[in-house]
């Protein structure tokens, strides 16, 4: 028991502060008291004998005040050498006794770590995505601006035009700059070949808004931001280490990029990215003020707002400005225009922008795995339960033999702290181990997916989390230690288990079965949604077909001709390779990159009464809709007769021909693009339902042009970067892909190959399947792992309440009730509990069916096949569960209970 | 005239006193000034952040005992880390003042003569 007294020691240390200060004062006062009475003795008067003494030792006060300074500084460094002592002294003691049931101590430790764990990583993906603010200096303070077109499209959102963008920076007042962007695909000339990189064109003003710094050299200066300018370039810091070594040299010298000369003026400093993009090479953008004025929205733009203006204010301000643009720009935005499509420009936080409605997901998810921990804990707090009770009788004794509760709790809760640490740093490898497959992963439309890792967040909160378990495991037994000593004393045998603990018990195990309902109806929603989803056709044939992005070099294809060539004999070779059933190009790829809308207009609409319809216009190649195994329910695809002779065939959707030309034949029927004058397009062509803006969207509108525009229409460039779709005969069709790279580096070695993947794999990565089945998937593991967990909780509880029911059970069968009945009694007692779970969790269910409704796919949150189902499912469960214990209860020998009884 | 006592010194007097058993701090100022003719300009009161600071450090022991006039009064004991410590500040002493006093008894040189 010295353990323990020195525990007393230390706490009386503690408490010991003014004592310190009574000891130093009357040391010194017996000094000075034996000083006067010598010098009373030599005959001096008391007052004088006192005078002298208090001279000849100096200044009382500050000797007393050093002197309790050092003693103080003695007494607390003696205090943490003994704390630490007895930190070492309670973990040997904790871990020996762990060590006797080593079994108790890994099945905790697994239990609580796979929770832990799973939380973790799910916060630190929150901590990352949500919490954290955006990696720039002031990033409250910038936001994104666009267009919302409620007219045309209720969640519509267009980017600024060039005029717009530039009279907003112009004239705006709250904003202390606004930057300009775009990115592309380009390519650079290095050693080995053509490289792919991410090419981002930038205005001055977003350095200045990014408070970027370079690391070497200068950045995209005004000077450098203007059409005509020399042609620059910034390297971004990883690609210069990746690419160039990080050799400093590398300043002011030219690399080809997209085919041309481009002087290395700067390395932009380390970590700093665009919000949602990385970035290999930034360029000016050059915007050109003297350029006409066009309706035509293209540039993104990031504006940071002054200090002290708020959000409300520069929203005013852009709204008031906005309103000006006819007046500005009658030549590009008409009063009717404006008036229909309702036309404004917003300002939104760029977080906000960046990250999107993913935050819900995000929490939901959170959510889930903290009720998996709940489990994991109802669990754990068992297992300490039973424990403590195998050791009643020792703490017992021991608080009969005088160990107050304090030193029984110590005890307690050392050993369960270990425990809950132990599990921490189990579940904290589990979670880097997770985060680093996430981020591996590459889950699409999970954004600032590159910030996401296990940080100091994720160690504090694990931490936070584990100490709180081992607390409370550490103190839950002790609620019960004071009755049992008082058992003790009246009996000295026979600790029954009071109701209260059962009650606990039972009310852990009832607890765990609601949170399992609610965590596998939330699982069950989300794989109806899923295969709901997966049900829906998107009007193409993704399996067979490899897709892959091409840059052609702007210097070398500066006519649609030489575009063309390249593109047929491209596509020629393509489709002479052994397996290759077809292969065509174009400018979109459902389900990747479908977005952008244009305004259309159908012949014999009048501009002033119809709202023009906002359509996705790509061009395509010959062929394509026979590559991407697109049904045309009429006429025909275009061909490259029609390339050739600038033909005026176009290709429209189903849904669009529906909207346009309901119940007429949509065939010879003329439609143009944005605002410009006739003559029109005429459609040759009609495909099936087309889901390309996602398989969760209604079939889209769009129209298909010709690669390049028909003679007499208004132009757009050569597309020489398009996206090559190529249907094959074989159920791998990646294999191509160095038979795709060589015919490349035969025909033009500049032109780089990139993204390349099946289109089964684009599919698998369009926004709503990839979140539809990354919901799915996390949320199965955490409906698994709640079933996994409450199965061993019931079992675990079943098994006691037999063993504490063994005396009655063998009374019952010796007065002749059947094993079977015996066991029956038992499964029922597991139904109860479940029944009960099973309430409270569907009422949890439905609380939570509201709140994820968002993620749902067309299923009901309270969808009743998915409910029944889970019931189904945890009343299989409850009788598995009790089977062993009932086995158990039904062959207790009646003559050995009554005897020991 | 008093002598100022150098930085440090003090402790090595101290350590010196409780050679002859344990004492308080009476008495260890007593002794002092017994044994050196009152010489020392020394506050009384600075033997006391001493000896903490001295106790502190493993050299003396402190303990609560009783007076000879029968009054509760601390009681410093030298530790044997102490006694090291002693011997090796007096012999560093000892060093120092022999060094000191050759020079003092030389004959200055001038330079470049």
């Amino acid at each position: 028991m010295r353990w323990m007294k020195d525990r007393y020691h230390a706490l009386r240390t503690l408490l010991r502060r003014g004592q310190l200060e009574a000891d130093v004062a009357e040391e010194l006062e017996f000094h000075l008291a034996m000083r006067t009475e010598e010098y009373i003795a030599k005959g001096m008067t008391p007052e004088a004998a006192r005078a002298e003494a208090l001279e000849r030792f100096g200044c009382v006060e500050a000797y007393r005040e050093e002197t309790r300074m050092i003693d103080e500084a003695m007494a607390s460094q003696r205090r943490l050498t003994e704390l630490w002592d007895m930190v070492r002294r309670e973990t040997r003691q904790a871990l020996r006794s762990l060590a006797r049931g080593p079994a108790f101590a890994v099945m905790a430790v697994l239990t609580l770590a796979l929770g832990l764990g799973a939380t973790t990583a799910l916060y630190s993906v929150v901590d990352a995505v949500v919490l954290r603010p955006l990696p720039y200096a002031a990033p409250d303070r910038l936001v994104w601006l666009d267009s919302p077109v409620p007219g045309l499209a209720p969640d519509a959102r267009w980017d600024l035009s060039e005029a717009g963008f530039l009279y907003f920076t112009r004239e705006a007042r709250g904003f202390a700059a606004l930057g300009a962007l775009d990115t592309y695909n380009g390519s650079l000339v290095a050693d080995e070949g053509a490289l792919r990189v991410d090419v981002a064109l930038v205005s001055a003003g977003l350095m200045e808004v990014l408070r970027a710094r370079p690391a070497l050299g200068r950045l995209i200066t005004p000077d450098v931001d203007t059409p005509g300018a020399p042609r620059v370039a910034v390297l971004g810091y990883d690609f210069w280490v990746r690419q160039y070594g990080a050799d400093p040299r590398v300043i002011g010298t030219m690399v080809r990029l997209d085919d041309e000369p481009t002087e290395v003026i700067g390395v932009m400093a380390q970590g700093l990215q665009l919000p949602d993009d990385a970035v290999d090479v930034w360029r000016p953008l050059g915007l050109d003020p003297s350029s006409p004025p066009e309706n035509s929205h293209w540039v993104r733009a990031i504006g940071r707002l002054k200090e002290g203006v708020p959000l409300e204010q520069a929203q005013a301000e852009l709204a008031a400005l906005t309103t000006r643009l006819p007046e500005l720009f009658p030549s590009a935005y008409k009063e009717s225009f404006m008036r229909e499509t309702g036309f404004r420009t917003q300002a939104t936080p760029l977080a906000r922008h960046v990250v999107g409605d993913v935050d819900r997901m995000l929490w939901i998810l959170l959510g889930s795995v903290g009720l998996v921990l709940l489990i994991a804990c109802a669990n754990v707090a068992n297992l300490f339960l039973v424990r403590s009770d195998a050791r009643r009788r020792e703490l017992a004794v021991r608080s009969a033999l005088g160990a107050g509760r304090w030193d029984l709790a110590w005890h307690a809760l050392t050993e369960s702290l270990l425990v809950c640490l132990v599990a921490c740093v189990l579940g904290l490898l589990l979670a880097y181990g997770a985060l680093r497959l996430l981020v591996a992963l590459e889950p699409s439309g999970l954004p600032r997916l590159r910030e996401v890792g296990l940080g100091w967040h994720g160690v504090v909160f694990a931490g936070g989390l584990a100490v709180l378990a081992g607390t409370a495991f550490g103190l839950l037994p002790l609620l019960w230690s004071g009755k049992d000593l008082a058992r003790l004393r009246e009996s000295g045998r026979g600790l029954t288990s009071s109701r209260q603990r059962n009650l606990v018990r039972g009310g852990m195990v009832v607890g765990q079965v609601g949170l399992a309902v609610v965590l596998l109806a939330a699982a069950g929603l989300m794989l109806r949604s899923y295969w709901t989803l997966h049900r829906v056709d998107p009007g193409l044939e993704p399996r067979n077909v490899l897709t892959f992005d091409i840059v052609l070099p702007r210097t070398r294809y500066t006519s649609y001709d030489e575009v063309n060539r390249f593109h047929r004999e491209f596509l020629a070779r393509l489709e002479a390779l052994p397996g290759v059933t077809s292969a065509s190009v174009s400018t979109h790829l459902p389900l990747r990159r479908f977005g952008g809308c244009a305004a259309m207009f159908a012949e014999g609409m009048s501009l002033d009464t119809d709202k023009q319809p906002c359509i996705t216009s790509p061009a395509v190649g010959p062929g394509y809709f026979k590559a991407l195994g697109v049904p045309l329910i009429q006429g025909r695809e275009l061909t490259w007769d029609d390339l050739e002779q600038k033909a005026d065939g176009v290709v429209v959707t189903k849904a669009l021909a529906d909207r346009l030309w309901p119940g007429q034949d949509p065939l010879g029927k003329g439609i143009r693009g944005n605002g410009r004058a006739p003559p029109y397009y005429r459609v040759v062509g009609v495909t099936g339902a087309l889901r390309a803006d996602g398989l969760d969207q209604p079939p889209s509108e769009a129209v298909f042009f010709p690669l390049a525009p028909a003679e007499g229409r208004p132009l757009w460039g050569p597309r020489r970067s398009p996206t090559v779709v190529v249907r094959t005969g074989t159920s791998r069709p990646e294999s191509l892909t160095p038979e795709v790279r060589r015919i490349l580096a035969e025909m033009d070695a500049a032109v780089p190959l990139a993204n390349v993947q099946t289109m089964e794999r684009v599919v698998a990565k369009s926004p709503s399947v990839a979140r539809a089945s990354f919901t799915l998937f996390l949320l199965g593991i955490a409906g698994g792992m709640a079933l996994l967990l409450s199965a061993v909780g019931l079992y675990g509880v079943i098994s006691f309440i037999v063993g504490q029911r063994r005396g009655e059970l063998g009374i019952r069968l010796a007065l002749g009730a059947r094993a079977a009945q015996v066991a029956g009694m038992v499964v029922l007692q597991s139904l109860r509990f479940t029944g009960l779970g099973l309430v409270l969790g569907l009422l949890g269910a439905l609380a939570m069916g509201k709140v994820l409704s968002a993620l749902l796919f067309e299923v009901s949150a309270t969808d009743p096949f998915v409910l029944a189902g889970v019931c189904a499912l945890l009343v299989t469960l409850a009788v598995l569960a009790s089977y062993g214990p009932a086995r158990r209860a039904a062959r207790v020998d009646p003559a050995e209970v009554l005897r020991s009884e | 005239m008093r002598i100022d006592l150098l930085q440090g010194t003090l402790d090595m007097l101290i350590l010196k006193a409780l050679t002859g058993g344990p004492m308080h701090g009476y008495a260890v100022a007593s002794w002092l000034q017994r044994t050196t003719d009152d010489a020392l300009c020394v506050e009384e009161g600075s033997l006391y952040p001493a000896l903490h600071r001295m106790t502190r450090r493993g050299w003396v022991r402190a303990d609560w005992g009783v007076s000879e006039n029968n009054r509760r009064a601390k009681f410093y004991t030298l530790t044997a880390e102490g006694r090291r410590q002693l011997n090796e500040e007096s012999s560093s002493w000892a060093r120092l003042t022999e060094a000191v006093s050759k020079v003092l008894h030389a004959r200055p040189v001038a330079q470049g003569a």
